[in-house]
């Protein structure tokens, strides 16, 4: 293993809010420095309005504008700053800045390659810090696989721009041509091809050279991309695999308690009356607090604070979610679609149908909150970084210069962490208790609080000619319905529901035609979508033999119209119906790559995350309440039942267009194709259990 | 509450604590040992997969007074500085996404190595089951138990 950037950030002079200290319970005398550098570099608080959810990032230059605040608590002394996304110390290192969430999906790492590829900045000189909520960097939401599609060109002319200066003042300083020099590797190359004046020996010069417009520099050729389209690991991984604090779920702070809150199980239900002396008895308790969201048990330790709210004894108004179904919500949604059958002659319709559907991110929510002294700061994991900080806001009832919310690596989001309801419960804790707080949710909490992808209908038909193929492109009718139940953003959000109706219904218009599923979409598609489909056919073997009892089905789709994806499952269906999937075979097209690795992680992690889907798991509601509440009953694919994957890329110069939903629409419509070849039977729902093919 | 005289990679800790404390919420919160995670609280994930006298063990459901006595190990403990084979092939394999579980993937892989140095893709099945990955690295944790098993070669 090299030599990792994060040894940099020993070095720093670490102040207060970067130097977080877990106490040893029991005078053990251990103390653990848990360094937040690395993840959590603040921009001074400061005032005006947050920007609109389309604002873009002010300019990369004028960082030191009065109203654009230098994102760094503590800068580096004398580093340069050309832009507002990367510093250059006196020693080389090169700081980058990120400023979209990081929930596994790489984007620190891509961030960072971009800036350091225009840069030509030595790989083990670069370290990454997260911003938090920060205005010089605009709408910071991390969501729809866009962080480094809108934020490519500015990368690059933040990198490119930095250069440029380094080599003016490396010219300056050996007193030659400018348009002679090279860079490689963090240095600047003089004409002569031999002397070389290493970034950190010039910053003190270019630190007193005119910037240049971003605009004015000339970015690469990809041809020349060194960093660009190489695989990296992720920059975290190191910490990662020692277990180092990472997430919000391991900070900690002088003086914090822990805090778990009892919620009512129907949605919007309230506390009517609690008696909490049974759960104020329990050894470690300290408070037990009435919040917007439910009852919150304040204790010393986090088996404490989960003992004491197992102790209250709470009557809750259930509200009028109290006799919600999700059946009944299911039947609903059948009579207000079209009747399948109702296309007429000549055409073909169908009704699909999707469930309820939980995030289950492995750290469940959680959030850290220290509210004293007219002023909080928060650590939480959200993929929303102004949303979460207007909660915190709101909660602690002070102004935006008050308020600081740090963004820690997540342990994974899928949408989930959109809702920021997690912050404003702990910032009302601290709030309530006078101390910094860490609040954690159960798996309970997780499964039955969700912000659910929304229960389903999709109708969708087709005029077909006389050879049985369809005019057009059939398009998706989608009744999506949210009646009491909490919704939001799940990895591919609609277009989830969007493919597995569209591309289970080419099958069976392919089947009712005698045309094969491949052929049928090649005649429908042109470009970048009939290229993955062919490069997925051939790699699968399409038109191959299977072994008795298993069957093959193709999907495609372009998620966001952005990226082209397209999968071919084998899998094998028992005599009792036992579904099991062997192997997945997919051809991806999202224009040029920053991180191949990435990538391909991000389509076998999308495949994983749409099997779990197709295959397992569901939320239902009875009575109000969300019947499952664990992995036994939302249960997760696992690694025995994971089939063999393949990812193949398109080798594209297009611009780059996001990965990390991509890869989950096509699973399931696949899946139910291939179940079809293999049974003959149509599945129009998800997930396809045993039962249903039995 | 209760004296538990505990044994954590190595060093010895005496602790006052409710005998049936969950081992995993004595580590984070009394040893500040946050490296291994919470996630379900029923021994049903392996997030909070530590190792007790050798054996994988599920941290969240083992009272702490059940490794009273014993020897355990922790992410932290299972080397002193990331260079134990199967963390180092973890990172040549570029397995983390989020990363958040992979401490216990890594713990449960680390056992299962100790007992089974070469195992066939149903023994690491097997011993993986229950070791949940939202974000669906098992592929990768397959390939690099197997690379571990064979030396590493990172």
């Amino acid at each position: 293993m090299s030599a990792q950037p994060n040894a940099g950030l020993t070095r720093r002079d670490l102040s207060r809010r970067d130097f977080l200290k877990v106490s040893v319970a029991g005078g053990v005398g251990l103390t653990v420095a848990v360094s937040l550098a690395g993840c959590d570099t603040q921009p001074a608080p400061t005032a005006g309005p947050l920007p609109s959810s389309t604002a873009v990032p002010t300019p990369l230059a004028s960082p030191t504008a009065a109203d654009t605040p230098s994102p760094t608590a503590t800068p580096e002394p004398a580093a340069w700053e050309p832009n507002i996304y990367l510093t250059v110390d006196p020693a080389g290192m090169v700081t980058i800045r990120a400023f979209r969430s990081e929930m596994g999906q790489g984007i620190r790492t891509a961030i960072a390659m971009i800036v350091a590829e225009e840069l030509d900045a030595a790989w083990e000189q670069v370290r990454i810090v997260q911003v938090g909520a920060a205005p010089a960097y605009g709408d910071q939401v991390t969501g729809g696989s866009v962080s480094v599609s809108s934020h490519y060109e500015r990368l690059r002319q933040a990198g490119a721009m930095a250069r440029d200066v380094l080599v003016s003042a490396a010219a300056h300083t050996w007193d030659v041509d400018k348009a002679a020099c090279r860079t490689e590797g963090g240095e600047v190359i003089h004409p002569d091809g031999e002397q070389r004046l290493a970034y950190g020996a010039l910053v003190d010069v270019a630190a007193g050279l005119p910037l240049p417009s971003p605009g004015d520099v000339q970015v690469k050729d990809p041809a020349d991309f060194r960093v660009i389209g190489t695989p990296r690991g992720l920059y975290d991984a190191p910490d990662m695999v020692t277990g180092r604090p990472l997430y919000t779920s391991d900070l900690s702070l002088p003086g914090m308690v822990h805090a778990v809150v009892a919620r009512c199980p129907v949605f919007e239900g309230q506390a009517a009356g609690v008696d909490d002396a049974a759960a104020r008895a329990v050894p470690g308790v300290r408070d037990v607090v009435p919040i917007s969201s439910g009852i919150a048990v304040v204790a010393d330790s986090t088996w404490a604070a989960l003992r004491g709210r197992a102790a209250l004894d709470i009557t809750w108004n259930e509200g009028r979610n109290a006799d919600l179904s999700s059946e009944a919500t299911r039947l609903l949604l059948a009579d207000l679609a079209p009747q399948p059958g109702s296309a007429g002659a000549g055409s073909m319709d169908a009704v699909y149908e999707i469930p309820y559907l939980a995030h289950a991110t492995m750290e469940p929510m959680v959030c850290l909150a220290d509210v004293r002294e007219g002023r909080c700061e928060v650590w939480a994991p959200s993929q929303a970084p102004q949303a979460a900080k207007q909660q915190a806001m709101s909660a602690s009832r002070l102004d935006t210069g008050e308020v600081v919310v740090h963004v820690p690596v997540m342990g994974g989001g899928f949408g989930r962490r959109h809702v920021p309801d997690f912050v404003a419960e702990a910032v009302e804790v601290s709030r309530a208790v006078g101390a910094p707080v860490r609040l954690i949710w159960t798996r309970e909490d997780d499964l039955q609080h969700d912000r659910y992808h929304p229960i389903s209908c999709t109708y969708i038909k087709a005029t077909l000619d006389a050879s049985g193929l369809p005019s057009a492109m059939p398009r998706p009718q989608p009744f999506p319905m949210a009646v009491g139940v909490p919704t939001g953003y799940w990895r591919s959000v609609e277009q989830f529901d969007q493919a597995f109706a569209r591309e289970s219904f080419l099958d069976e218009i392919a089947a009712a035609g005698g045309l094969d599923p491949v052929e049928l979409r090649l005649s429908l598609l042109t470009g970048r979508g009939r290229a993955v489909v062919e490069l997925a056919a051939q790699k699968a073997g399409w038109g191959t033999a299977l072994p008795e009892g298993w069957g093959r089905g193709i999907a495609y789709w372009p998620t966001f119209g952005a990226t082209h994806v397209a999968q071919v499952v084998d899998l094998s269906v028992a005599g009792d119906g036992t579904l099991r999937a062997r192997r997945v075979v997919c051809a991806v097209d999202c224009g040029t790559v920053i991180n191949p690795d990435t990538v391909v992680a991000q389509m076998e992690g999308g495949i994983v995350f749409g099997l779990t889907a197709a295959l397992k798991a569901r939320i239902t509601v009875d009575n109000g309440r969300v019947q499952q509440s664990n992995f036994h009953d939302y249960p997760l694919l696992t690694m025995a039942e994971t089939p063999q994957i393949e990812v193949y890329l398109v080798d594209s110069t297009e611009r780059p267009s996001g990965v990390g939903e991509m890869g989950v629409p096509p699973v399931a419509p696949a899946v139910a194709n291939a179940v079809f070849a293999a049974t003959g039977k149509r599945v129009r729902h998800i997930p396809i259990l045993a039962a249903d093919l039995a | 509450m209760a004296l538990i005289t505990l044994s954590v990679n190595s060093q010895e800790y005496s602790l006052d604590v409710e005998p049936e404390t969950p081992l995993l919420w004595v580590l984070r919160d009394h040893l500040g040992l946050t490296g291994t995670r919470y996630s379900c609280g029923a021994g049903l994930c392996g997030a909070c997969t530590v190792h007790v006298d050798g054996e994988a063990v599920r941290s969240c459901t083992w009272p702490v007074s059940e490794a009273a006595g014993r020897q355990v190990v922790t992410i932290e403990g299972l080397s002193p500085d990331g260079s134990h084979p199967v963390q180092q092939v973890w990172l040549a394999e570029n397995v983390c996404q989020c990363g958040y579980c992979q401490p216990g993937q890594i713990m449960a892989a680390a056992a299962l190595l100790a007992r089974t140095p070469d195992p066939a893709d149903d023994e690491i099945d097997a011993a993986m089951a229950n070791n949940l990955c939202r974000c669906g690295t098992y592929p990768r944790i397959r390939r690099a138990i197997h690379r571990a098993a064979k030396g590493g070669g990172v």
